[in-house]
């Protein structure tokens, strides 16, 4: 993992907070999330539906609805993203800091040729005239891997396979060499063989360009394929953060420890029993003042009850945010003593059945 | 690849379910049509898990409907204890559709969302009754509970629950007429996978507790795998490799099932998957290849790829079947295994 140090860093997010008032109360959607990301680097941001990680990444890309609030810092190469927004700086978004969404066909307007909608972005925001715009739409489709690019600019999303329009997406992203690109959840609506092509893009895309990218994924192991750095995500919160190979031997949240259980693994032979997390995420509005996924948690002791844990750990080496982390001595000990009574202390009831180390 | 053939039918077991060659098409206008099935032969022994992956487009999903007769079916002959669903009609077809139940991919808009889950449970036994002929309250409060719905929930309508609940709301309307077999369309790929392990294990108990025969279909590798006894590889409606689960991943013959477990983020490694790069989109079902219908993106094509159909054959003595004129060999330990 790359080392972040003030003049390597790319982006710098302090103490993200942002909120949805509703009529049901106030969405805590993301609370005080912290993370640095140094150039070149890639960062992966995994949770499940519900944890934050889109509307972190939509407060990066300031796509969030107008209601939203937020706080906190996001220093982007020394500027404050946030005050760009105010300025109305439209030729920062899509041009410095690019995002590539889930679904590529929605995210492609239906009625407008591929090869259009690319120069679009070059003629908007550097100003290229028509004709070259085509033509460098046309350049970045053979970049992209699509075959017969010539052909392809002239065709509409429609006329492509899934994979296919993906590609387009991407490399609508790239026309404007972006320093970092978002990717929401790029893969998810695609199949294997897809996936693989396309992560083995964005990787030499990002090895050729020395760009950073953020890959947002409930799949740990595209995560773990493709990340230097892994962010696990619960209730709007970072639970943990690691090194790929760290995370996966030696995880120290029991969400992440949990969650790596509960995932069927191909090694694995058939009608091997899983350990499911008990319980469903949590609501994010009026949460109470505890640890968001102690309901849920086999280590829950009295104190997680009373305050939520901070992240702490090595900087930039391995963080969790745990009073009782798995794979330690305190992980151990409040385990057995859950173990000994049948229940954590929010009754959950849990037995040796699947114990976890 | 992908062979028609009735190698991978097995007669000394006890098949509940037989597929023969069946074959679906759809018309898409001007005498073209969508070859979505192409003549797929398998069976289901009773109380075993088969498992259908591949990836979308295979024909997977229409497959599973054909059984159901949810699409109408071109040829081939679907043999249910004696009954051929293929060609069943009117009353003969419905006094069997309690027996074969389905449940779908996405929980929440499977379920009728302005009845109370009372009534989507018991929508079937209004229709049908349980074996005496009629039902009572107390039977939907059992199944409930036996898929984790407290009871008293069951005035609530399906929006007042999460994605997870809502598929054991309709694995429980699933198994309230008892039926034999249950398909199982992609039933966990819309949850979230703290979620997904609960629903696998619900089905793993429900299989236990009522004797079900399971067909699972996934575009996910490892849950098929977790899942199933055996596996069926499908790709562009065909099948390709048929075999026992665990034996599948560990000796993957051909070419595709490679690529498909090659392309896993992460691969496993007691999986082999040299030799398994793939390149290339998945041909139109409209006009699908000829010969092998895997020729156009196979490393290892030859002329006779694109002449001849390969045959499903057994790989050796296992539980194991290829439809591959060159499968790729497997070594063991260094050794080169047949």
């Amino acid at each position: 993992m790359a080392q972040v140090s003030a003049a390597n860093t790319q982006l710098l997010v302090r103490d993200l907070t942002v909120r949805f008032p509703t009529t049901r109360g106030t969405v805590q959607a993301v609370n005080g999330v912290t993370f640095d990301l140094a150039k070149g680097a890639s960062l992966g941001i995994v949770g499940e539906s519900g944890s934050g990680k889109s509307v972190t990444a939509k407060t990066l890309m300031n796509l969030l609805p107008r209601t939203a609030e937020v706080s906190g810092d996001v220093i982007f190469e020394g500027e404050d993203v946030r005050r760009l927004a105010l300025q109305g700086r439209e030729h920062f978004w899509g041009v410095k800091m690019t995002m590539v969404f889930q679904d590529p066909m929605t995210s492609l307007n239906p009625v407008k040729k591929c090869g259009e909608q690319i120069a679009e972005t070059l003629r908007y925001h550097l100003k290229r005239d028509k004709k070259t715009a085509l033509a460098e739409a046309e350049d970045l489709l053979a970049q992209v891997g699509i075959p017969e690019p010539g052909k392809r600019v002239n065709q509409y999303p429609h006329e492509l396979s899934g994979g296919l329009r993906q590609r387009v997406v991407i490399a609508m992203a790239l026309a404007c060499e972006p320093s970092l690109l978002i990717a929401d959840e790029p893969t998810t609506a695609v199949d294997v063989t897809v996936q693989k092509h396309l992560l083995d893009l964005l990787d030499k895309l990002r090895e050729d360009r020395g760009m950073s990218m953020i890959l947002i994924t409930h799949d740990l192991g595209v995560a773990r394929g493709r990340c230097d750095e892994i962010a696990v995500m619960y209730a709007g919160r970072l639970v943990e953060r690691s090194a790929p190979e760290t995370l996966f031997s030696d995880s120290r949240h029991p969400y992440t420890d949990a969650l790596l259980r509960s995932i069927p693994r191909i090694e694995q032979p058939s009608h091997t029993r899983l350990e499911p997390i008990p319980g469903r995420p949590p609501e994010l509005i009026n949460p109470p003042e505890q640890c968001a996924y102690a309901p849920r948690c086999r280590f829950a002791q009295a104190d997680c009850l009373e305050s939520i844990p901070d992240i702490s750990g090595v900087a930039g080496m391995h963080e969790f945010a745990c009073f009782h982390p798995a794979n330690t001595d305190r992980g151990r000990e409040a385990l057995a003593s859950n173990l000994a009574s049948g229940r954590t202390a929010t009754g959950l009831e849990i037995s040796s059945a699947g114990a976890s180390s | 690849m992908a062979g028609s053939g009735h190698a991978p039918l097995r007669e000394d077991l006890e098949v509940l379910l037989t597929v023969r060659d069946l074959e679906v098409e759809f018309p898409v206008g001007k005498g073209a049509v969508v070859h979505a099935v192409s003549g797929i032969s398998f069976d289901v022994a009773e109380g075993e898990t088969l498992g259908i992956v591949g990836e979308s487009g295979c024909g997977k999903s229409t497959v599973a409907k054909s059984i159901i007769r949810l699409n109408d079916i071109k040829g081939g002959t679907v043999d249910y204890q004696g009954n051929d669903l293929a060609q069943l009609e009117g009353e003969d077809l419905r006094s069997l559709r309690p027996d074969l139940q389905m449940i779908f991919q996405d929980p929440i808009s499977s379920l009728n969302p302005r009845r109370k889950i009372r009534q989507v449970i018991s929508e079937g036994l209004a229709v049908w009754g349980d074996e005496k002929g009629s039902w009572s309250q107390s039977r939907i409060e059992e199944l409930m509970l036996s898929v984790g719905i407290d009871p008293k929930f069951g005035d609530r309508r399906p929006h007042q629950f999460s994605g997870g609940q809502c598929q054991r709301i309709g694995i429980a309307r699933a198994l309230a007429l008892d039926p034999k077999v249950l398909i199982c369309d992609e039933p966990v790929s819309a949850l979230d996978v703290s979620v997904q392990a609960q629903v696998l294990n619900l089905l793993e108990d429900m299989k236990k507790r009522y004797g079900l025969t399971l067909l699972f279909i996934s575009h996910d590798l490892s849950v098929v795998k977790n899942v199933s006894d055996r596996i069926i590889v499908m790709y562009l409606g065909k099948a390709c490799e048929i075999g026992n689960a665990n034996e599948l991943y560990e000796n993957p013959r051909h070419p595709y099932t490679r690529a498909l477990l090659a392309a896993i983020p992460e691969p496993a490694p007691t999986v082999d998957v040299s030799e398994g790069d793939i390149s290339g989109e998945l041909p139109s079902p409209i006009n699908p290849p000829v010969g092998c219908r895997f020729n156009t993106r196979c490393s290892h094509a030859t002329d006779v790829c694109f002449t001849d159909e390969p045959e499903m054959q057994r790989v050796g003595d296992s539980d194991h079947y290829l439809a591959c004129h060159h499968p790729v060999a497997v070594s063991i330990n260094g050794q080169q295994a047949v």
